[in-house]
C-alpha cells in the first residue's frame, strides 16, 4: 500500500531539531516544540500501526523514484512496533530531562540534539535499504556522540572517545560492506537483494563469491552496536558519566537499533531459506556462541557492581543476548517473542534508567551501599521501580514473561546441544536477574536508611518537587505501556506475528516495495549473468540488470 | 587498475590499523581519518574498472551521462562514496573538535593520562563520584 506520510516520522524530529537551534535560549519554548514532536511521532506510528493490521505493508518512494533505483522508506509491522516503542521511550526520556539535567546542559545543545538523534532512530527503523541504513545509523551516531559529552566533564570526554572511535570503525566496515554488497549483488535494496537471493536459491546458481564475507562483516557491524558478546565493553562503561535522561535514552534505543537490522535482514538474505543451511555457514554457530556468552557473562558482571547505573548497563548488555537467540533461531515463534521482547526490553530499561535517576535525586548518589530505606520517603517510585524490575526478569503478569517464554520455548523445541544450553544459560540469566534486582531494590529501598548527607545538603523540598515530578510522569508512561503491552500481550503478539510473517516470507514484502514492478519471465537468466564470473569487473552487470529489468 | 585499487585499500588499512593502535589521540584521529579513505577507495575499487576492450585496445569508459550511447562506469558506487566522504568530514571535524575540547580542559591527549592512570574497566567503588553528577 502506498502511503504518502510515512516519511514525517523522520521530518518531525528533524523540524524539531532545526526548530529547538533557532529557539536556543528559551527552553520552555524549546520543550513545547519537542514534546509537540514525539507526541506527533507516537500518535502517526500508533495509528499506522492500527491500520495495517492484520499484514499491510507501508510503502513510500521518496521524490517518486520506482523502488530499486529510488529511496524507499517502509512502514511494516517490524517498523511499527519498534518506531512506537522508540518513540514512547523518547517521549519519556524527553519529559524525564525536563527535571533531571542541569539547566547549563539544557540551554546548550540537548535539545537540537536529542531530536536529531530520533529523527535518525526512526529513519533506521524506517528505511529499506542499506545504504540509507549507513545513513541513518551515522545521523543517531553523530547526535549521540555530541550527547555523551554534553557537560564536557573529564570522565565524559575520556568515555566519549571509547565510544567514538569504536563506533567510527563499526560504520567504516560498515560502509565498505555495503559497496562490496551493491558490487556482488548490484542493489541495495532490502527487497531486491532478498529477491535475489531466493532466485539464486530457487535457480541454484551459487551465490557470489564473497557474499558470506561480507554478511559477516554487517552481521559484526550490527553486533557491535547492539553490544553483543565480544564487542560489548565499551557500553557498561559509556553510560554512566552522562546526564540520566540521555543514559536512559541511549539504553532504550541505540542497542536495538543494532538488533533492529539484524532482525530484518538476517532471515530475509543473510540466514534465508537454503543461505542457512550451507555447509560453511558458520555464521549461526558464532551468533549462537555470541548469545549465551553475551546473557552469562554480562549478568555476572552486574553480580559485584554497587552502581545502580552500572548494574542496570550490564543486565541490559545480558538481556542483548536473548533477543540474538532469538534471531539466530530464526523460527516464526523465535522471531516474534525477539520483537515483543525488544520493545518491552526498550521501554522496561528505559524505565528502570529513569528511577535510578530518580533516586539519585533523592538520594543524590546512585551507589548502593550509600542509600536505603527510600521506600518510606517514596513508595510509588519503590513500587514503579519493583514493577519494572519484575518485568525485566520475566514474571508471569508482567511483559518480559511472553517474549522469553516464546523465545525459549523455541529453543527447547528445537533441540540440540547448542540450543539446550542456551536455554538453559537463558533461565539462569533469568534467575541471576531477579537476584540482582531484587538486590538492588532491598538495598535501595527496603534496607534501613542511612544517613549519609548532611541534612543542608538535600535538596528543599519545593526544588525536589520541581526536579521530580516530570520524572515520575515519566516512568508512570513506561510503567503503564510495559502493563499494557503485558495484559495486553494476546493483540500485541498477533502484531509481532504479523511482521515475522514477513520476515520468514520476504514475498509480500517484495511484492509492496516493488509496486507496479513486473520481473521480465527471463530474471533467472539475469540473475545467472550477475552472479556468474564478476571478476572481470569491466563491464557494469547491475546497470545492464537493472536497465533490462525496467525494459 | 582494479588490482592497484586493492593494494592501495590494503595499505591504507595497515597504516590506519597501525596509528589507530597509537597511545596519543592525534594519532587514532588520523587513523579513524584514513580507515574512512581506504574504505572509500574500496568502494571504488568495488564498482568495476574505468576501462573497458574495444577490439583489442583498452579505452576509457564514458562518464554516466543519459544519450552519450557510450558504455558508461556505474555512477552509483561514486555516489556511495560523495556521500560517505560528505559523513566522513562531519565525523573528522567532529573528533578534531573534541580532541581541541579535551586538551583545552586536562591538558593532555594521551590515552592513558586521559583514562585516569590504566584503572579497570569496571570501577566498583565510587572512584568517579568527581564532576558527573547531572542532576
Amino acid at each position: 500500500m502506498e502511503l504518502t506520510w510515512i516519511i514525517l516520522l523522520v521530518v518531525a524530529p528533524m523540524f524539531a531539531g532545526i526548530a529547538t537551534v533557532c529557539l536556543r535560549g528559551h527552553v520552555m519554548a524549546q520543550r513545547i516544540v519537542g514534546l509537540a514532536s514525539l507526541t506527533a511521532c507516537v500518535m502517526m506510528s500508533l495509528s499506522w500501526l492500527v491500520a495495517l493490521q492484520p499484514s499491510g505493508i507501508f510503502v513510500q518512494q521518496i521524490g517518486g523514484w520506482s523502488a530499486p533505483y529510488g529511496i524507499s522508506v517502509i512502514f511494516d509491522s517490524l517498523s511499527g512496533v519498534l518506531i512506537v516503542a522508540a518513540n514512547i521511550v523518547g517521549l519519556a526520556a524527553y519529559i524525564h530531562s525536563f527535571g533531571s539535567i542541569r539547566p547549563k546542559t539544557e540551554k546548550g545543545w540537548f535539545h537540537p540534539l536529542f531530536h536529531l538523534l530520533m529523527m535518525g532512530v526512526n529513519y533506521a527503523f524506517l528505511t529499506g535499504d542499506l545504504f540509507n541504513l549507513f545513513v541513518a545509523f551515522e545521523i543517531m551516531l553523530m547526535a549521540s556522540y555530541a550527547l555523551l559529552c554534553i557537560s564536557a566533564t573529564r570522565e565524559q570526554l575520556a568515555q566519549t572517545y571509547k565510544y567514538v572511535i569504536l563506533n567510527l570503525i563499526g560504520s567504516t566496515i560498515f560502509v565498505l560492506g555495503a559497496g562490496l554488497m551493491y558490487g556482488m549483488m548490484g542493489t541495495l535494496n532490502y527487497a531486491d537483494l532478498a529477491r535475489l537471493v531466493a532466485e539464486s536459491v530457487s535457480v541454484g546458481t551459487p551465490l557470489p563469491t564473497g557474499f558470506f564475507a561480507v554478511s559477516v562483516m554487517l552481521v559484526c557491524v550490527f553486533a557491535l552496536k547492539a553490544a553483543v558478546f565480544p564487542l560489548w565493553f565499551w557500553l557498561p562503561d559509556t553510560y554512566h558519566t552522562s546526564p540520566i535522561a540521555i543514559c536512559a535514552l541511549f539504553s532504550g534505543l541505540l542497542t536495538k537499533v543494532g538488533i533492529y537490522a539484524m532482525c530484518r535482514l538476517y532471515p530475509m538474505i543473510f540466514a534465508a531459506p537454503g543461505v542457512r543451511e550451507m555447509s560453511d555457514n558458520w555464521l549461526p554457530t558464532v551468533l549462537a556462541y555470541g548469545a549465551g556468552a553475551t546473557m552469562l557473562l554480562g549478568i555476572l558482571a552486574s553480580l559485584p557492581l554497587t552502581n545502580i547505573r552500572r548494574i542496570l548497563a550490564c543486565v541490559l548488555v545480558s538481556h542483548m543476548g536473548y533477543l540474538i537467540f532469538g534471531v539466530v533461531l530464526l523460527t516464526d515463534a523465535s522471531m516474534s517473542g525477539t520483537l515483543y521482547y525488544m520493545a518491552q526490553h526498550m521501554i522496561v530499561m528505559t524505565a528502570l534508567f529513569l528511577c535510578c535517576g530518580l533516586i539519585e535525586i533523592k538520594a543524590g548518589t546512585d551507589d548502593l551501599s550509600k542509600i536505603g530505606g527510600l521506600c518510606k520517603g517514596s513508595p510509588w517510585l519503590g513500587t514503579m521501580f519493583m514493577i519494572a524490575a519484575m518485568s525485566l526478569v520475566g514474571l508471569p503478569p508482567f511483559s518480559g514473561f511472553y517474549g522469553k517464554v516464546l523465545i525459549l520455548g523455541e529453543g527447547i523445541r528445537i533441540g540440540g546441544v547448542t540450543n539446550w544450553s542456551l536455554t538453559a544459560i537463558g533461565l539462569l540469566t533469568g534467575a541471576l536477574t531477579l537476584l540482582v534486582m531484587a538486590k538492588v531494590w532491598s538495598l535501595a529501598f527496603w534496607s534501613p536508611s542511612k544517613s549519609i548527607r548532611s541534612s543542608e545538603s538535600y535538596p528543599s523540598p519545593k526544588l525536589l518537587k520541581a526536579q521530580t515530578t516530570p520524572g515520575y510522569i515519566a516512568v508512570g508512561i513506561l510503567v503503564i505501556a510495559s502493563l499494557a503491552i503485558g495484559l495486553g500481550a494476546g493483540p500485541t503478539l498477533r502484531v509481532t506475528d504479523g511482521a515475522t510473517a514477513n520476515l520468514s516470507q520476504p514475498t509480500s514484502y517484495v511484492n509492496a516495495v516493488f509496486q507496479d514492478i513486473v520481473f521480465p519471465p527471463d530474471a533467472a537468466a539475469l540473475l545467472e549473468r550477475v552472479h556468474g564470473d564478476h571478476a572481470d569487473a569491466d563491464d557494469s552487470h547491475a546497470v545492464e540488470l537493472h536497465e533490462e529489468t525496467t525494459r | 587498475m582494479t588490482l592497484l585499487l586493492s593494494i592501495c585499500v590494503g595499505v591504507i588499512f595497515a597504516v590506519s590499523i597501525y596509528l589507530l593502535l597509537g597511545k596519543e589521540l592525534k594519532e587514532v584521529a588520523m587513523g579513524v581519518f584514513l580507515i574512512g579513505h581506504g574504505a572509500n577507495l574500496g568502494i571504488l575499487a568495488m564498482s568495476g574498472s574505468p576501462f573497458m576492450n574495444v577490439g583489442g585496445s583498452i579505452v576509457p569508459k564514458g562518464p554516466p551521462i543519459l544519450g552519450t550511447g557510450q558504455q558508461m562506469v556505474d555512477p552509483l558506487p561514486q555516489a556511495l562514496i560523495l556521500t560517505a566522504i560528505v559523513i566522513g568530514f562531519a565525523v573528522v571535524a567532529f573528533l578534531l573538535t573534541l580532541l581541541v575540547a579535551t586538551y583545552r580542559r586536562t591538558q593532555e591527549l594521551w590515552i592513558d593520562d586521559l583514562a585516569g592512570d590504566g584503572k579497570a574497566m569496571f570501577l566498583i567503588d565510587g572512584a568517579e563520584t568527581k564532576g558527573k553528577r547531572a542532576a
